[in-house]
C-alpha cells in the first residue's frame, strides 16, 4: 500500500495512475484515491492538493461514503 | 462574400477544418509557450471567455509533461466563432443569429454519408490493449475543487439496449465525464435526459450498455448534440440538417455509429448496477456540484487521428464557452415548439444558464394571454427541467435587447402580475432548488394591458427605428472605431 495520502479524504493507499515525462523525465505524476475517488497531480497549486491549505468545504468524510446518494435508481 | 461564408460553412466535416477556418478570420490563436496543465490552462481560458462577443479559439501546444501533444478550448467560446460556424460574417448580432438558427429548423433534409472504417480518419490510429487515457488526452483541472479530470465537451453516441437497430433512438449527447483511473470513467445525466432513460433500461433489462465517446468533433455536432430535441431524433440527422451539410458517419468498433472525421473516439461498456463517487464538479449554474454516486463504463478500446487534437471547455461561472456553445440552440427549438401552437410567439432569448431564465416576446391575443404561452414554455422538453425564470414581453421588445427588457418590465409590470408555482421540478445542479431537483418556477408579465383591463393604458413614444436606423448604428460604430485607429 503507498503511503500517499489523499487530500480530499486524507486516507492513504492513493494509486500511481500516470506520469507525465519529458526527455526520459518525470515532470509530474498522477495519483487517484481508491476511497473517494478523487484524482489529482503532484504539480497543481496547493491550495488544490495541500490537506493543511484546500478549503475543507470540499473534504470528503471517509467514514462515511453511505451519505453520497446513487443516481439513476429503479 | 456572404455567399463565400455559407459555402466554406458548409464545407467543414471536422475540428480541423474548423479551427483553419477560425484561424484564417483571425478566431483561432495558437498557443506555444510553455504552460502547466494546472492552473494555466484554466487561467488562459477564462481570461478569453472574458470577450464573449470576439474571443478566438485557443490550441495549446506545449504542456508541461504532454510532449506532442495538443489541447484545444473556446472553438464555440464566442459568438462570433458561431457566426462563423452558420456562415456568417464576424460581428453579427446575437438576434440575428437567432433567427438565421431558426430559420433552419425544420426545413432542410438531413444528408448522411458513411464511411468505410478502413478509410476513416478517425480509426487511424488504434489502441486495443495496455489501454490508459493519460496516454491519449492532456487532461487538466478545469476547476480548482473538481472531483478530478473531466471530459467536458465530450459527444457520448449510445444505442438504445432494448432497440440495438434503431437508428433514430441512437443518442448523441454531451454529458460530463470524469476520468476514474487509465480505463474507466464515471458518466453524471439525469432520468430525464437520453442517456439517463438508456442506463435504467439497461440496468433494468440486464441488457449491455455499450457507447462510443467522441472528442474533437464536428463543430455542428457540438452544438447540436446539446440541443434537447425528441427521443426518437436522431441527432446525426439534425445536425446535417441545421448545417445544411453532409456529415459523414462510421462505424465504431463496439458497432456504434460515430463521426468519421473526429479527433478521438473511446469505445466502453458500462458495469452495470456499479456507482462510485463522481464530483464536484464546476458546473454551468456557476456553482460546484455535489458528489454523487454515479454509474461507472470500462474502456474497451480507443481510435484517433494521428497527432490528435484533445478539445475541451471551460465551464464555471458566466459567461463561458458553455454559453455562447448551447445558449442560441437553447433559444430556438423552445421557439419553434411553442410557434407549433402559438404563432404570436416573435422571439426567445433562453441564452442565460441554459435556460434557467428566459424571456420571450409574444404578442398578445387576449388579456393575460402572455401567461397561457409561459405556461405551454413549461411543459417544452427543455421547459419540464430548465426554465426556471420567464420573463414575458411584447412583441414591440426585443427580448435579446436587455435595455428593452428592463423597460418593459419598469413599464409594464404589476406585482400582481407575478406567478410563483411551488415546488415544480427542477434542475439537481441548481443552487437555488429547495432541495436538488425540486424548486419554484416564475414567471413575470411584462406585457402590456389589453381590455378588459382598463389599467395601464399608455400612449408610447414611437422613436425611429428599422434598417435605417440599424445603418445609421453601424455607421456611428464604424466612424468611432476609425477614429481609434
Amino acid at each position: 500500500m503507498s503511503k500517499t495520502v489523499c487530500p480530499r479524504c486524507a486516507t492513504g493507499g492513493a494509486l500511481d495512475d500516470y506520469q507525465g515525462k519529458e526527455g526520459g523525465k518525470v515532470v509530474w505524476t498522477i495519483h487517484r484515491c481508491p476511497t473517494c475517488c478523487f484524482s489529482w497531480r503532484d504539480s497543481e497549486p496547493a491550495s488544490a492538493i495541500d490537506i493543511g491549505i484546500r478549503s475543507a468545504d470540499f473534504a470528503v468524510d471517509a467514514a462515511n461514503l453511505d451519505r453520497y446518494v446513487k443516481i439513476l435508481q429503479q | 462574400m456572404m455567399q463565400d461564408l455559407a459555402k466554406q460553412s458548409r464545407s467543414i466535416t471536422s475540428l480541423r477544418d474548423f479551427l483553419e477556418l477560425l484561424g484564417d478570420a483571425g478566431q483561432a490563436i495558437t498557443w506555444s509557450e510553455r504552460v502547466m496543465p494546472e492552473p494555466d490552462v484554466r487561467n488562459i481560458a477564462v481570461a478569453a471567455s472574458r470577450d464573449a462577443n470576439g474571443a478566438p479559439a485557443i490550441v495549446f501546444d506545449n504542456i508541461a509533461g504532454y510532449p506532442g501533444k495538443r489541447t484545444a478550448v473556446g472553438v464555440h467560446g464566442s459568438w462570433d466563432n458561431i457566426a462563423l460556424l452558420l456562415g456568417r460574417p464576424k460581428g453579427t448580432t446575437i438576434r440575428e443569429l437567432f433567427f438565421e438558427i431558426a430559420g433552419r429548423w425544420g426545413d432542410a433534409a438531413a444528408q448522411i454519408s458513411t464511411v468505410p472504417e478502413a478509410r476513416a480518419p478517425v480509426h487511424e490510429c488504434r489502441i486495443e490493449s495496455g489501454i490508459n487515457l493519460y496516454d491519449v488526452l492532456p487532461v487538466y483541472r478545469i476547476n480548482e475543487y473538481d472531483g478530478g479530470f473531466y471530459l467536458g465537451k465530450a459527444s457520448v453516441a449510445s444505442r438504445d439496449p432494448e432497440d440495438l437497430d434503431n437508428f433514430g433512438k441512437q443518442n448523441v449527447g454531451i454529458y460530463r465525464l470524469q476520468l476514474q483511473g487509465p480505463d474507466s470513467f464515471t458518466l453524471m445525466t439525469i432520468p430525464s435526459h437520453d442517456m439517463g432513460r438508456q442506463i435504467m433500461a439497461a440496468e433494468r433489462t440486464g441488457l449491455p450498455l455499450k457507447i462510443a465517446v467522441m472528442l474533437g468533433n464536428h463543430p455542428g455536432l457540438a452544438v447540436f448534440a446539446a440541443t434537447p430535441i425528441g427521443y426518437e431524433e436522431s441527432e446525426y440527422s439534425y445536425a446535417s440538417a441545421m448545417m445544411g451539410a453532409p456529415i459523414r458517419l462510421t462505424k465504431s468498433g463496439n458497432g456504434i455509429d460515430i463521426l468519421a472525421d473526429s479527433e478521438i473516439v473511446i469505445e466502453a461498456e458500462m458495469q452495470l448496477g456499479e456507482r462510485v463517487l463522481e464530483g464536484p464538479f464546476g458546473e454551468f449554474p456557476g456553482s460546484y456540484s455535489g458528489v454523487r454516486k454515479a454509474p461507472i463504463f470500462k474502456v474497451t478500446a480507443i481510435s484517433h487521428r494521428k497527432n490528435p487534437i484533445f478539445e475541451n471547455i471551460y465551464i464555471g461561472r458566466g459567461w463561458t464557452e458553455h454559453d455562447t456553445l448551447i445558449g442560441l440552440h437553447t433559444s430556438a427549438p423552445i421557439y419553434a415548439q411553442l410557434r407549433q401552437n402559438f404563432p404570436e410567439v416573435t422571439a426567445v432569448n433562453a441564452l442565460y444558464q441554459h435556460g434557467l431564465t428566459g424571456i420571450i416576446s409574444v404578442k398578445n391575443r387576449m388579456a393575460g394571454f402572455a401567461k397561457t404561452v409561459a405556461l405551454r414554455a413549461l411543459s417544452t422538453p427543455h421547459g419540464v427541467m430548465y426554465l426556471k425564470n420567464l420573463i414575458m414581453v411584447d412583441a414591440d421588445v426585443d427580448p435579446f435587447d436587455l435595455n428593452q427588457v428592463m423597460w418593459a418590465l419598469s413599464t409594464r409590470t404589476r406585482a400582481d402580475d407575478i406567478i410563483v408555482l411551488p415546488n415544480m421540478p427542477a434542475v439537481p445542479i441548481d443552487p437555488s432548488a429547495v432541495v436538488p431537483g425540486k424548486g419554484h418556477r416564475l414567471i413575470i408579465d411584462a406585457t402590456s394591458y389589453l381590455p378588459p383591463d382598463p389599467v395601464g393604458e399608455a400612449h408610447l413614444v414611437t422613436p425611429p427605428t428599422g434598417r435605417d436606423i440599424d445603418e445609421l448604428s453601424k455607421k456611428i460604430r464604424a466612424m468611432q472605431l476609425g477614429a481609434l485607429q
